[in-house]
């Protein structure tokens, strides 16, 4: 059941602006402290479609199926990539992110240095929540739509249709492209009001918050997570409050190619031709080489509440995911397939010619075989305790 | 900016040409000499006072009130580098009451061009316009000027260069009385000798020296009010309200923090974050002549309300110089503290910088003028300097806290080569102590009117 109540954030990321225009008050006082307030129509019919099992085709699945409000709008289950269609029994392509933290996200753009940056979905396809909200509707492996009108026609049968009516006239049925847009604009806006969506109510929260201290096992962990020679996480997933007071999102919203071994659960990848490529696998990005078997950097909130890990969910511990990243280059051979001749089929899930993509400079990445892992299984330990403080709704 | 700077080009004022003579008595060597330096010193005072007194009554008699000068400030002294101004970044109120006759508005500027050459890693030899710097003061009347200065570091400044441009003072004076005045906007701390005194003519060697950048973080302007009261036994005392740091800015991840802890978190009036203000009051005597004695502190809270737990930066520092004859001496020590870092870097451990609870330095100078003809003059010059920029840091428990270091040790030698009264060239070479591989021969060129 989703809590219909909204928070508007005195401070922190999402509304430093109110605190740039006075109304936020004392920082440091009231840093996290939310104030009730009611989703507007718009939003509270886009929590309605938000949990409408009887806008997909197969009748059973709608975008909280797969984004779950009670596991931080991930999967519930441990399914490597979700099932869709008409029949709900085809498999996606990639495992469902969580959609949480994802209000102050860009739309995809190279950054000054040149690095792909921004952007909704595992490839940034999507340029807003409002174009990422419409795309599952018609995807035919997802909730399975030919088009709009099928996607309106279910909606004018809907318990609600009067009330979207009421919202954005009573002709919109009538007009089916705009009424599309109106069911993508009401979920943009539910994501954006509803601070489920971005709770900061962990137990790290409430540490930079002062309210709680983390315990040691976690300390180490933080540490770990932060150091550049240890786990380097940081890199990728910032972890300290922004100049701004902002809390980090623990994501830069940044791609990276990480060689995560071919899953073979995965029943696209029944063809040894088939590779999932990531940013290049694009239309408007297929000319990019360098940029293939990249993808975007999720953020690490809540993820010690995932079942499966990586874009194609080839981890379904955080355990192994977290040693994967250790042990990638040092031990390789725990990781990937092992050819007739005992040699590594290293990166398998990427044509050879797309090797040199794979992120081997930076720490924990920047070992040999032989080498000792950036970090030991204590250590390893360490940082999943750290990385479990991310989970919302702490409770001391 | 500093009042010396600003002296009006077209003439000369009695004003001026007594304080040259005042301040060249200044490296009298025995004790009539002194004597008659110190009597000059006095004489020129007086007259400024009552160039003061009468401009004020000229203003009072005319109607509408001329444009008033600039005023006429302390000449250099003939060293290497000028002789300290009356205080940093502000004129003598007598001075500034004294300055009716001169244009209203007074251009002026500065620049150095460097070339460093690390001694074991010549592929990183760099030249740079380290800094072009444009000013100007405008006097609206005998009591009121404004003064403000457009700084261009590293020659070019755009979204895919590494330069900056930067207001660099801005602020009104106003002359309350003859010997005190209050100023208004962006100003100079007045700590240490550098701080207010920043123009390649008025310090020794190439790059500014380490205690005065990396402790007390030269160029160093804020936000507020100050008061400054000159007096005529040689006391010089300045206090005011600012604008402060940015602790919630800190960035563990970088290394800018170890390389100044103090000017990765300044803000220099930026969209600053203002919730949090200092306090700060600096005091300089200059009762025997060629003899400066000084210090200053700053305080402020520095978390600016962005976290729950406060933090308290505290900056103070002592300095003298002393110009017997052909001889100068200088030093400075500079010590900060940060509260209750601790809290602040928890979130942070596992970082490469986090926040210490302590960091100083001091150097030790000498120069000497060897050589000097007309306008030319040869002096040079050696600085030891330690530099500890990580002092101490709160603990954090076994595995988390830490390693304090020992610091930086710094040996410069070298030498300025004035060929007129506002160019110097200058030449050294550091020698980095703790740090061999960042030896370097350094050249610049330098100009300041």
């Amino acid at each position: 059941m989703l809590i219909r109540r909204s928070w508007a954030w005195v401070l922190g990321g999402v509304a430093s602006t109110l605190v740039a225009c006075g109304g936020g008050g004392d920082a440091a006082s009231s840093a996290g402290v939310p104030i009730a307030s009611a989703l507007s129509a718009q939003a509270a019919l886009g929590e309605r479609i938000f949990a409408d099992v009887s806008l997909s085709a197969s009748g059973r699945q709608a975008c909280a199926s797969c984004h779950s409000p009670d596991n931080a709008h991930s999967p519930a289950n441990s399914l490597v990539a979700q099932l869709g269609g008409v029949l709900l029994d085809l498999q996606g392509r990639r495992t469902a992110p969580s959609v949480n933290y994802l209000s102050s996200n860009t739309a995809f753009h190279f950054d000054a240095e040149g690095a792909p940056t921004g952007g909704f979905f595992w490839d940034g396809r999507a340029a807003s929540l409002q174009d990422q909200a419409g795309q599952p509707f018609l995807t035919s492996f997802e909730m399975a739509n030919a088009n709009a009108a099928e996607v309106i026609d279910k909606l004018s049968r809907a318990a609600y249709a009067d009330e979207f009516k009421r919202v954005f006239g009573a002709d919109i049925f009538s007009r089916s492209d705009d009424a599309m847009a109106r069911v993508t604009l009401a979920l943009a806006q539910y994501q954006r009001e509803d601070t489920e969506f971005r709770g900061f109510s962990s137990k790290y929260d409430e540490f930079l918050r002062g309210n709680v201290r983390l315990s040691d096992q976690e300390l180490r962990g933080l540490a770990v997570f932060n150091s550049p020679g240890k786990g380097n996480c940081q890199a990728c997933h910032p972890s300290a409050r922004a100049a701004d007071g902002s809390f980090p999102l623990f994501t830069d919203f940044s791609y990276d190619n990480l060689g995560v071994p071919r899953n073979p659960a995965l029943v696209q990848n029944d063809d040894p031709a088939f590779y999932d490529l990531g940013l290049c696998g694009r239309d408007d990005l297929a000319a990019r080489a360098d940029l293939c078997g990249a993808f975007k950097v999720p953020s690490l909130r809540n993820v010690a509440q995932r079942h499966v890990f990586f874009h194609n969910g080839r981890f379904n511990t955080l355990k192994d995911a977290l040693t994967f990243y250790v042990q990638r280059d040092t031990n390789p051979e725990k990781w990937y397939p092992l050819n007739a001749d005992g040699t590594v089929q290293k990166f398998d899930d990427l044509p050879a010619q797309f090797h040199a993509n794979v992120n081997t400079t930076e720490a924990p990445y920047n070992r040999r075989p032989g080498d000792a892992p950036a970090l030991n299984d204590a250590e390893v330990d360490d940082l999943i305790a750290f990385l479990k403080t991310l989970n919302d709704g702490y409770r001391p | 900016m500093t009042s010396h700077r600003l002296r009006a080009l077209p003439a000369k004022t009695i004003l001026a040409a007594s304080l040259a003579l005042a301040a060249s008595a200044a490296f009298a060597q025995t004790p009539t000499e002194a004597e008659l330096a110190r009597r000059l010193d006095q004489l020129a005072a007086e007259l400024a006072a009552v160039k003061a007194q009468l401009a004020q009554m000229q203003q009072e008699r005319a109607a509408p009130a001329p444009a008033a000068a600039p005023a006429p400030t302390a000449p250099a002294s003939g060293f290497g580098v000028t002789a300290p101004a009356a205080s940093a970044g502000t004129a003598t109120p007598a001075m500034a009451a004294a300055a009716p006759s001169g244009p209203a508005t007074v251009l002026s500027s500065y620049g150095e061009i460097t070339y460093t050459r690390p001694t074991k890693s010549s592929v990183n030899t760099q030249a740079d316009v380290a800094r072009f710097v444009l000013g100007y003061q405008h006097r609206f009347d005998a009591k009121t000027k404004v003064v403000a200065e457009l700084e261009v570091e590293h020659a070019v400044s755009s979204a895919d260069d590494a330069g900056e441009v930067e207001v660099e003072q801005a602020y009104v004076e106003y002359q309350i009385t003859p010997t005190l005045a209050v100023q208004g906007g962006l100003f100079l701390l007045p700590m240490g000798l550098l701080n207010g005194n920043h123009e390649p003519t008025a310090y020794y060697g190439v790059q500014r020296n380490f205690v005065e950048t990396a402790i007390i973080p030269s160029t160093w302007r804020e936000g507020g009010f100050q008061l400054v009261g000159t007096y005529d036994n040689g006391l010089t005392v300045q206090g005011g309200i600012t604008t402060t740091f940015d602790l919630s800015k800190w960035d563990a991840a970088s290394t800018e923090g170890k390389d100044s802890p103090l000017g990765s978190i300044h803000q220099e009036l930026s969209l600053a974050k203002a919730h949090d203000l200092a306090a700060f009051g600096a005091l300089n005597w200059r009762g025997v002549p060629g003899l400066l004695l000084g210090g200053s502190l700053f305080s402020s809270q520095a978390t600016q309300g962005q976290t729950a737990e406060k933090a308290r930066i505290t900056l103070w520092e002592a300095h003298a110089r002393w110009t017997p004859g052909r001889w100068d001496f200088q030093s400075v020590y500079s010590r900060g503290t940060i509260s209750n870092t601790a809290v602040l870097n928890t979130p942070l451990v596992g970082n490469p910088t986090l926040i210490p609870s302590s960091f100083d330095g001091y150097y030790v100078l000498g120069a000497y003028k060897v050589w000097s003809h007309e306008d030319y003059s040869l002096t040079p010059f050696a600085r030891w300097e330690h530099v500890n920029t990580t002092r101490s840091y709160a603990d954090l428990g076994p595995g988390l806290t830490p390693e304090a270091s020992g610091g930086q040790r710094i040996v410069t030698v070298g030498a300025n080569l004035n060929i007129t009264q506002g160019v110097v060239l200058k030449a050294d070479y550091q020698q980095f102590r703790d740090s061999p591989d960042q030896n370097r021969v350094n050249l610049g060129l330098g100009w300041n009117f």
